[in-house]
């Protein structure tokens, strides 16, 4: 190919996504870090001149704990999420053909169902009339006056429930590729069947594990749908708090500030993670496998 | 060698823990009662009031006519994007990658406020249009990576035996590659179509008055409305993703 | 043979970054002939192909087909086709649909194309499989279609990339014999790529030895074989014994005398009138070697000096001997032409009389440094003499 063809020709079809993702997700994304710098005006906009006004308002005593409660449910989420993805990705990976694009399908289909509508089932399941309450109630096991809705408990099993299958494809994708031989091996020279599993398989599917961390963490930091829904007061992340800037006391710069402090968090594991694989197979599974 | 049966055992749970939810709330959809914990017999009832409930069509067109045109518009530049990532090994590949990326992974909330944001600033009035511009963002990514998973499969020594057997670029990518990337790429237009149809967080930010979309409705009708009515909704909303998964994958299937 | 430059390289360079895949290669092929580009992998074999079929441009140098200067024509302009290594039939057509998907791009008349079509089946022996699609077929018959599917084209060359690496060793065989067949029915100009010297020897009118971008050798498979120009193409094409030493004297016309370190003089042809000082390597081949109990008779023109047999292996049609000789460990086949069990065979530990004729030997002039490596090869590292296998990667 000649040399400048070819580069005219690369830009003739990279420019159409570069300049939509420039202009609708790049832009945006550096005015919300702008407007954090912003002052608020009397009607809740965006008022004129600079100020580190907003950022210092973060140190309000409401938002600490806040801001602990969202990193503590997502790294619990993340963490239950992985311990019972890693079991499901390897019994997956290791069925047949049949078997194993069925189950993948059964691990899909939730991903492309409506966000909403799960949430939705689950409020009605734990509903005071709900079938769960019902049931334990009936064991004795919670008290009929007991909430299941409303806590923090309810917030942790919905947002489990939501980010599980993103845990699950990228172990599995590794799991998949993994070579059993090692573990058998392993096994021949000593090891017991836990430290085949904890020395070898786990160390051999580590870029699916970092993949499920990143893709379950994340988000996790910014959901605000789940405690809006199933959440109490004692349940807010700082979405809700972003959301209620937005919708309840319009104060745009006091979102964009917090978003701003979310984006941080969320860009630091997210470039660790990348840093640690840098190679780019490992770091595209989440879609792969659906497709 | 002996196996564990832990893992069979977990994974049983969470194909549980994943479909117990949705399989209760379509049986309640069926169900006479008001309530959902005691049976009251099958009835059609709610999904018959759903069809008199003009606001809730109302949405649904709303959200039909996003969904397809987002679909459409994200297929053809996530396809492009995808081929490009695919092709070439550029520093400005390796730009779009990270711009692809990222918009998966962070937070739907981020991008909600980032272009609630951008078009105030560029006092574009919110509504569908603004919905449009949102979903197209967020399903390019979804739709370059299912296509990109396709191309990796590729084996780009077809394209060089159509050239090689007279046809120019231009045939080849109309005989040999549309063809051969078609199932990934109407794969990637249905997950496309479903993500935008039922996106919720997005375009709530920035939704406008007199566009409302079927989420949305089904959102305040969650906050303030009849269970009933939203386990029916649901459960059509649920039949139509269900569709659309089992297209894409006997699309996938077939070509294996 | 017709004109022997239908179709020529001139000065042909290609450049990855800073690799020379392919360094100022001349050279000129006949009309009708069976050439091979013979060499390791990353010898930049594929790439002068590449540069043939279009899909790469040299940065030199010029490709001449029939007359005409095609070095500038994108690939579908070009009158040559290729076999794929990997085949690349479109799995979404049908064989038929294949083989006449050249025909249908140049838009040809429906039924013309179908008695083309059906021509190449007969060809290639695919007439039940026509309906198929190509993932249900076997490796041999991908072949057959990738082959019919460029030879339906009329291809002033056909270019062959490495075609039988993706069968097994029987099916191999069988479609080396194939394409010999088809060559010779379709009198088409064949290029045929391969990191096998097996393939290359058995099939080639003639062959071009290449390695690190650069043509080592040009020449029919014997000649390669019993008079190679350069120390790689001895180790590489079949299995050589190498010494080091250096010509001491000239005896008559034809002939040097050498000294090898701890051997007394050795008599060895010498062709290329390397003079005398000059350090040079011997190679001889390790069926050129004669190996007995009893001393050979004399005669001027044979080498003879004893040895220690460490290795003796037994293979039926040959046996395989590995003798000490001073420091050298030498590997010599002999076959049997009688009945071997009405003899005593030499066996593991035996002393031995080995002997060879001074024209079986040959000697190459050393250039660099790193020609030392290949002086007492070790077996293991000693290609099979058959031919079919220990090819260098």
């Amino acid at each position: 190919m000649k040399n400048a063809r070819s580069h005219l020709n690369e830009l003739l079809v990279t420019l159409p996504s570069l300049l939509w993702l420039a202009i609708f997700f790049l832009i945006p994304t550096l005015i919300v870090l702008a407007i954090a710098f912003k002052p608020t005006d009397f009607y809740g906009g965006v008022g004129a001149g600079w100020t580190l006004e907003t950022l210092r308002s973060l140190g309000n005593p409401n938002y600490p704990a806040i801001i602990w409660r969202t990193i503590l449910l997502s790294i619990a989420t993340t963490i239950i999420c992985i311990v019972l993805a890693v079991p499901t990705g390897y019994y997956i990976a290791r069925l047949g053909t049949r078997w194993r694009q069925i189950m993948l399908l059964l691990i899909i289909v939730p991903f492309w169902t409506s966000f909403l509508i799960r949430i939705y089932a689950w409020k009605v399941l734990l509903h005071p009339d709900g079938l769960i309450k019902k049931f334990l109630a009936s064991l004795s096991i919670v008290d009929i006056h007991t909430s299941l809705l409303h806590n923090q408990w309810a917030v942790l099993l919905v947002m489990v429930y939501t980010f599980l299958p993103f845990a699950i494809l990228p172990i599995y994708a590794a799991a998949e590729k993994f070579d059993y031989h090692l573990v058998e091996a392993a096994r021949d020279l000593g090891a017991r069947q836990w430290q085949g599993f904890y020395k070898v398989f786990l160390p051999g599917i580590r870029r699916g594990l970092l993949t499920a961390i990143l893709v379950v963490f994340i988000p996790a930091l910014g959901t605000y749908l789940i405690p809006d829904i199933m959440g109490g007061p004692d349940a807010e992340m700082i979405g809700n708090k972003i959301a209620q800037r937005v919708f309840v006391d319009r104060n745009l710069p006091h979102a964009s500030a917090l978003s701003a402090l979310l984006t941080l968090a969320v860009f630091l594991p997210m470039v660790a993670v990348l840093f640690l694989q840098r190679k780019k197979d490992g770091s595209e599974p989440i879609i792969k496998e659906s497709a | 060698m002996k196996r564990s049966r832990a893992p069979l055992v977990v994974t049983i749970a969470v194909l549980i823990f994943f479909y117990l939810p949705i399989l209760i709330l379509v049986i309640n959809s069926f169900n006479a009662s008001r309530f959902s914990s005691t049976w009251g017999g099958w009835t059609l009832a709610w999904y018959a009031r759903l069809w008199h409930e003009g606001e809730i069509w109302h949405a649904m067109q709303n959200s039909l006519i996003i969904a397809v045109s987002a679909s459409a518009v994200s297929v053809v530049i996530g396809t492009l994007a995808a081929f490009a990532l695919h092709r070439f090994d550029t520093r400005l590949q390796k730009t779009q990658y990270l711009l692809i990326y990222t918009p998966l992974v962070i937070p739907e909330l981020l991008m909600g406020l980032s272009l609630l944001l951008f078009f105030v600033a560029i006092g574009m009035n919110l509504g569908l249009l603004t919905i449009f511009f949102a979903h197209v963002t967020f399903c390019i990514s979804y739709v370059a990576m299912v296509v990109l998973g396709r191309l990796q499969d590729f084996d780009f020594s077809i394209i060089e035996a159509a050239q090689d057997l007279g046809a120019n670029w231009w045939t080849a990518a109309v005989r040999v590659l549309l063809p051969l990337l078609a199932p990934g790429i109407i794969a990637g237009g249905l997950l496309a179509f479903t993500l935008s149809i039922d996106d919720f967080v997005i375009t709530f930010f920035v939704a406008g008055p007199g566009s409302t979309t079927l989420p949305i409705r089904i959102y305040s009708m969650i906050k303030f409305g009849a269970p009933p009515l939203i386990n029916a909704l649901s459960t059509i909303l649920l039949v139509v993703t269900f569709l659309a998964v089992w297209i894409s994958q006997h699309l996938t299937e077939e070509k294996r | 043979m017709a004109s022997t430059n239908y179709l020529e390289f001139e000065n042909v360079s290609k450049h990855f970054g800073s690799i020379r895949a392919v360094d100022r290669v001349s050279l000129s092929i006949a009309k009708g002939e069976f050439f091979s580009l013979l060499g390791p992998s990353g010898c930049g074999k594929t790439t002068l192909l590449r540069i043939l079929a279009g899909f790469e441009n040299p940065n030199t140098g010029r490709v001449i087909l029939n007359g005409r200067d095609i070095t500038d024509l994108p690939p579908h302009q070009r009158r040559v086709n290729t076999i794929f290594q990997s085949y690349a039939l479109f799995p979404h057509l049908t064989v038929r649909e294949n083989i006449a998907f050249g025909l249908r791009i140049e838009k040809r008349l429906k039924k013309e194309i179908d008695t083309e079509v059906d021509r190449m089946l007969a060809l290639v022996q695919m007439e039940d499989q026509a309906h198929k699609y190509p993932d249900i077929l076997s490796g041999g018959q991908k072949q057959r279609v990738a082959i019919a599917r460029a030879l339906i084209k009329k291809p002033e060359v056909l270019l062959l990339d490495e075609p039988l690496a993706a069968l097994d060793l029987k099916l191999r065989q069988r479609m080396l014999m194939e394409l010999d067949l088809i060559h010779d029915e379709v009198g088409i100009t064949f290029l045929y790529v391969t990191h096998d010297q097996g393939e290359a020897m058995s099939l080639s009118d003639h062959i071009a030895v290449m390695n690190l971008g650069i043509i080592e050798q040009i020449g029919t498979p014997a000649e390669i074989y019993e008079a190679p120009r350069s120390s790689f193409v001895a180790a590489f094409i079949g299995d050589t014994n190498f010494f080091e030493g250096k010509v001491t004297d000239i005896v008559g016309h034809e002939y040097s005398r050498l000294t090898i370190d701890g051997f007394p003089d050795v008599l060895c042809f010498n062709d290329k009138h390397i003079s005398a000082g000059n350090p040079v390597f011997l190679s001889i081949r390790p069926e050129k070697f004669h190996i007995s109990r009893d001393a050979p008779p004399n005669s001027n023109k044979r080498n003879i000096m004893r040895g220690l047999v460490e290795d003796v292996i037994y293979q039926g049609l040959l046996t395989k001997f590995w003798v000490r000789v001073q420091e050298y460990r030498l590997s010599i086949v002999q076959q049997h032409s009688r009945f071997l069990l009405d003899e005593k065979p030499i066996r593991w530990n035996e002393e031995v009389w080995i002997s060879w004729h001074a024209d079986d030997s040959f000697m190459l002039e050393r250039y660099s440094e790193s020609d030392e490596q290949l002086v007492s090869l070790p077996p293991e590292n000693i290609g099979d003499v058959n031919g079919e296998a220990a090819t260098p990667e």
